[in-house]
Protein backbone atom coordinates (compact mmCIF):
# COMPACT_ATOMS: atom_id res chain seq x y z
CA UNK A 1 0.00 0.00 0.00
CA UNK A 2 1.53 3.43 -0.98
CA UNK A 3 0.36 6.48 0.36
CA UNK A 4 -1.69 7.90 -2.22
CA UNK A 5 -4.17 4.87 -1.90
CA UNK A 6 -4.61 5.72 1.64
CA UNK A 7 -5.42 9.16 0.47
CA UNK A 8 -7.69 8.30 -1.81
CA UNK A 9 -9.71 5.75 0.12
CA UNK A 10 -9.69 8.40 3.20
CA UNK A 11 -11.17 11.07 0.54
CA UNK A 12 -14.02 8.16 -0.31
CA UNK A 13 -14.81 7.55 3.12
CA UNK A 14 -15.28 11.24 4.04
CA UNK A 15 -17.05 12.50 0.67
CA UNK A 16 -19.42 9.28 0.86
CA UNK A 17 -20.19 10.08 4.79
CA UNK A 18 -20.37 13.85 3.75
CA UNK A 19 -23.42 12.47 1.22
CA UNK A 20 -24.88 9.85 3.36
CA UNK A 21 -25.26 12.49 5.85
CA UNK A 22 -27.14 15.44 2.86
CA UNK A 23 -29.50 12.26 1.69
CA UNK A 24 -30.07 11.31 5.63
CA UNK A 25 -30.83 15.09 6.44
CA UNK A 26 -33.25 15.24 3.42
CA UNK A 27 -34.95 12.31 4.01
CA UNK A 28 -35.66 13.64 7.40
CA UNK A 29 -36.57 16.95 6.68
CA UNK A 30 -39.00 14.90 3.97
CA UNK A 31 -40.33 12.81 6.84
CA UNK A 32 -40.81 15.67 9.32
CA UNK A 33 -42.12 19.13 7.42
CA UNK A 34 -45.48 20.21 7.68
CA UNK A 35 -46.26 20.64 4.21
CA UNK A 36 -45.58 19.76 0.65
CA UNK A 37 -43.55 22.63 -0.74
CA UNK A 38 -41.30 22.64 2.51
CA UNK A 39 -41.06 19.07 2.16
CA UNK A 40 -39.81 19.24 -1.89
CA UNK A 41 -37.34 22.03 0.12
CA UNK A 42 -35.51 19.45 2.17
CA UNK A 43 -35.54 16.66 -0.81
CA UNK A 44 -34.56 19.10 -3.93
CA UNK A 45 -31.47 20.26 -2.65
CA UNK A 46 -30.07 17.45 0.07
CA UNK A 47 -30.74 14.46 -2.32
CA UNK A 48 -28.97 16.58 -5.34
CA UNK A 49 -25.95 17.34 -3.35
CA UNK A 50 -26.13 14.05 -1.40
CA UNK A 51 -26.02 12.09 -4.86
CA UNK A 52 -23.57 14.09 -6.40
CA UNK A 53 -21.26 13.59 -3.17
CA UNK A 54 -21.29 10.08 -3.18
CA UNK A 55 -20.85 9.42 -6.60
CA UNK A 56 -17.89 12.16 -6.93
CA UNK A 57 -16.54 9.70 -4.02
CA UNK A 58 -17.02 6.61 -6.53
CA UNK A 59 -14.66 8.78 -8.88
CA UNK A 60 -12.26 9.65 -6.70
CA UNK A 61 -12.36 5.49 -5.59
CA UNK A 62 -12.18 4.47 -9.07
CA UNK A 63 -9.42 6.41 -10.75
CA UNK A 64 -9.80 7.50 -14.27
CA UNK A 65 -10.93 4.65 -16.42
CA UNK A 66 -13.87 4.52 -18.38
CA UNK A 67 -16.32 4.12 -15.79
CA UNK A 68 -15.75 6.96 -13.91
CA UNK A 69 -16.48 8.88 -17.03
CA UNK A 70 -19.66 7.51 -17.27
CA UNK A 71 -20.25 7.75 -13.20
CA UNK A 72 -19.74 11.57 -14.60
CA UNK A 73 -21.91 11.70 -16.94
CA UNK A 74 -24.49 10.26 -14.51
CA UNK A 75 -23.59 13.58 -11.86
CA UNK A 76 -24.26 15.91 -14.80
CA UNK A 77 -27.56 14.52 -16.49
CA UNK A 78 -28.60 14.87 -12.43
CA UNK A 79 -27.52 17.70 -11.73
CA UNK A 80 -29.80 18.43 -14.66
CA UNK A 81 -32.91 16.34 -14.01
CA UNK A 82 -33.26 16.68 -10.42
CA UNK A 83 -33.82 20.53 -10.22
CA UNK A 84 -36.03 20.59 -13.01
CA UNK A 85 -38.32 17.62 -11.90
CA UNK A 86 -38.42 19.31 -8.74
CA UNK A 87 -39.84 22.61 -10.51
CA UNK A 88 -42.12 20.82 -12.84
CA UNK A 89 -43.68 19.09 -9.44
CA UNK A 90 -43.86 22.53 -7.70
CA UNK A 91 -45.49 24.14 -10.27
CA UNK A 92 -48.03 21.21 -11.19
CA UNK A 93 -48.79 21.82 -7.49
CA UNK A 94 -49.07 25.29 -7.44
CA UNK A 95 -51.00 25.17 -10.47
CA UNK A 96 -53.35 22.73 -9.26
CA UNK A 97 -54.23 24.76 -5.94
CA UNK A 98 -51.77 24.01 -2.81
CA UNK A 99 -51.63 27.10 -0.81
CA UNK A 100 -48.63 27.04 0.88
CA UNK A 101 -48.42 26.35 4.79
CA UNK A 102 -48.04 29.26 7.58
CA UNK A 103 -47.11 29.37 10.63
CA UNK A 104 -50.76 29.53 13.04
CA UNK A 105 -49.78 32.44 14.59
CA UNK A 106 -48.39 34.54 11.60
CA UNK A 107 -52.07 33.24 10.18
CA UNK A 108 -54.53 34.83 12.94
CA UNK A 109 -52.19 38.33 13.18
CA UNK A 110 -52.46 38.99 9.33
CA UNK A 111 -55.86 37.91 9.76
CA UNK A 112 -56.37 40.74 12.15
CA UNK A 113 -54.50 43.40 10.95
CA UNK A 114 -56.91 42.63 7.87
CA UNK A 115 -59.83 42.69 9.75
CA UNK A 116 -58.55 46.27 11.24
CA UNK A 117 -57.08 48.27 8.49
CA UNK A 118 -58.72 46.43 4.88
CA UNK A 119 -56.87 47.90 2.08
CA UNK A 120 -55.99 46.44 -1.01
CA UNK A 121 -58.40 43.61 -0.11
CA UNK A 122 -61.04 42.85 -2.51
CA UNK A 123 -62.72 40.56 0.24
CA UNK A 124 -62.05 37.12 -1.37
CA UNK A 125 -58.76 35.96 0.55
CA UNK A 126 -59.72 36.79 3.88
CA UNK A 127 -62.88 34.38 4.53
CA UNK A 128 -60.73 32.05 2.35
CA UNK A 129 -57.86 31.93 4.51
CA UNK A 130 -60.27 31.13 7.68
CA UNK A 131 -62.17 28.51 6.40
CA UNK A 132 -59.25 26.11 5.61
CA UNK A 133 -57.74 24.84 8.67
CA UNK A 134 -55.40 22.07 9.85
CA UNK A 135 -53.17 21.62 7.11
CA UNK A 136 -55.56 18.49 5.91
CA UNK A 137 -55.12 17.32 2.28
CA UNK A 138 -51.72 18.66 1.84
CA UNK B 1 -9.08 -0.23 -9.41
CA UNK B 2 -6.81 1.05 -6.33
CA UNK B 3 -6.49 -0.63 -3.15
CA UNK B 4 -8.87 -2.55 -1.07
CA UNK B 5 -8.44 -1.69 2.79
CA UNK B 6 -8.14 1.33 4.98
CA UNK B 7 -6.92 1.14 8.44
CA UNK B 8 -7.46 -2.50 8.49
CA UNK B 9 -11.51 -1.93 7.08
CA UNK B 10 -12.37 -3.08 3.52
CA UNK B 11 -13.36 -0.40 1.43
CA UNK B 12 -16.08 -2.73 -0.03
CA UNK B 13 -17.32 -3.07 3.76
CA UNK B 14 -17.42 0.84 3.42
CA UNK B 15 -19.68 0.68 0.17
CA UNK B 16 -22.14 -1.53 1.42
CA UNK B 17 -22.81 0.01 4.53
CA UNK B 18 -23.26 3.28 2.73
CA UNK B 19 -25.48 0.79 0.85
CA UNK B 20 -27.90 -0.55 3.63
CA UNK B 21 -27.96 3.15 4.64
CA UNK B 22 -29.43 4.14 1.13
CA UNK B 23 -31.86 1.20 1.60
CA UNK B 24 -33.05 2.46 5.23
CA UNK B 25 -33.18 5.81 3.58
CA UNK B 26 -35.36 4.96 1.19
CA UNK B 27 -37.71 2.48 3.64
CA UNK B 28 -38.36 5.64 5.57
CA UNK B 29 -39.24 7.44 2.45
CA UNK B 30 -41.70 4.82 1.06
CA UNK B 31 -43.38 5.51 4.39
CA UNK B 32 -44.31 9.31 3.08
CA UNK B 33 -45.00 7.90 -0.14
CA UNK B 34 -47.75 5.28 1.29
CA UNK B 35 -49.25 7.72 4.51
CA UNK B 36 -48.52 11.16 2.84
CA UNK B 37 -52.03 13.16 1.72
CA UNK B 38 -52.61 14.04 -1.66
CA UNK B 39 -50.81 12.80 -4.82
CA UNK B 40 -48.12 15.04 -5.07
CA UNK B 41 -46.60 13.65 -1.91
CA UNK B 42 -46.46 10.45 -3.44
CA UNK B 43 -45.16 11.78 -6.55
CA UNK B 44 -42.12 13.58 -4.79
CA UNK B 45 -41.43 10.28 -2.29
CA UNK B 46 -41.24 8.18 -5.83
CA UNK B 47 -38.71 10.36 -7.00
CA UNK B 48 -36.73 10.47 -4.11
CA UNK B 49 -36.47 7.25 -3.72
CA UNK B 50 -35.62 7.03 -7.67
CA UNK B 51 -32.89 9.08 -7.19
CA UNK B 52 -31.83 7.18 -4.02
CA UNK B 53 -31.74 3.81 -6.09
CA UNK B 54 -29.48 5.50 -8.90
CA UNK B 55 -26.76 5.70 -6.02
CA UNK B 56 -27.32 2.37 -4.44
CA UNK B 57 -26.75 0.63 -8.24
CA UNK B 58 -23.75 2.26 -8.76
CA UNK B 59 -22.73 1.01 -5.35
CA UNK B 60 -23.62 -2.38 -6.32
CA UNK B 61 -21.76 -1.87 -9.01
CA UNK B 62 -18.70 -1.46 -7.10
CA UNK B 63 -19.40 -4.07 -4.35
CA UNK B 64 -19.34 -6.39 -7.21
CA UNK B 65 -17.22 -5.16 -9.46
CA UNK B 66 -19.65 -5.43 -12.49
CA UNK B 67 -19.18 -2.48 -14.53
CA UNK B 68 -22.67 -3.34 -15.94
CA UNK B 69 -24.47 -1.66 -13.53
CA UNK B 70 -23.50 1.67 -14.25
CA UNK B 71 -25.60 1.13 -17.47
CA UNK B 72 -28.56 0.64 -15.73
CA UNK B 73 -27.72 3.38 -13.34
CA UNK B 74 -28.02 5.77 -16.04
CA UNK B 75 -31.10 4.20 -17.71
CA UNK B 76 -32.77 4.62 -14.26
CA UNK B 77 -31.91 8.23 -14.11
CA UNK B 78 -33.67 9.17 -17.57
CA UNK B 79 -36.18 7.41 -16.43
CA UNK B 80 -36.91 8.53 -13.43
CA UNK B 81 -36.77 11.94 -14.88
CA UNK B 82 -39.00 11.06 -17.63
CA UNK B 83 -41.45 9.98 -15.69
CA UNK B 84 -41.83 12.47 -13.17
CA UNK B 85 -42.11 14.95 -15.78
CA UNK B 86 -44.79 12.92 -17.43
CA UNK B 87 -46.96 12.46 -14.08
CA UNK B 88 -46.74 16.53 -13.33
CA UNK B 89 -47.91 17.08 -16.72
CA UNK B 90 -50.65 14.70 -16.43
Amino acid sequence: MSDITTITNILTVVLLLTGAFFMLAGTIGFLRFPDFYSRMHATGKCDTLGEGLMLVALIVYGGATFVSVKILFLIIFILFANPTSTHAIAKAAYDVGLEPWRKPDDRVQWLNTDDTNNISNTGNSGEGRVDEDGGDGR
Amino acid sequence: MTGASLFGIEMVNVFLAMAILIVIASFVSLYRGIEGPGIFNRIIAVSVIGTKTIVLLVLIGFIYKRPDFFDIALVYAILNFIMTIAATRY
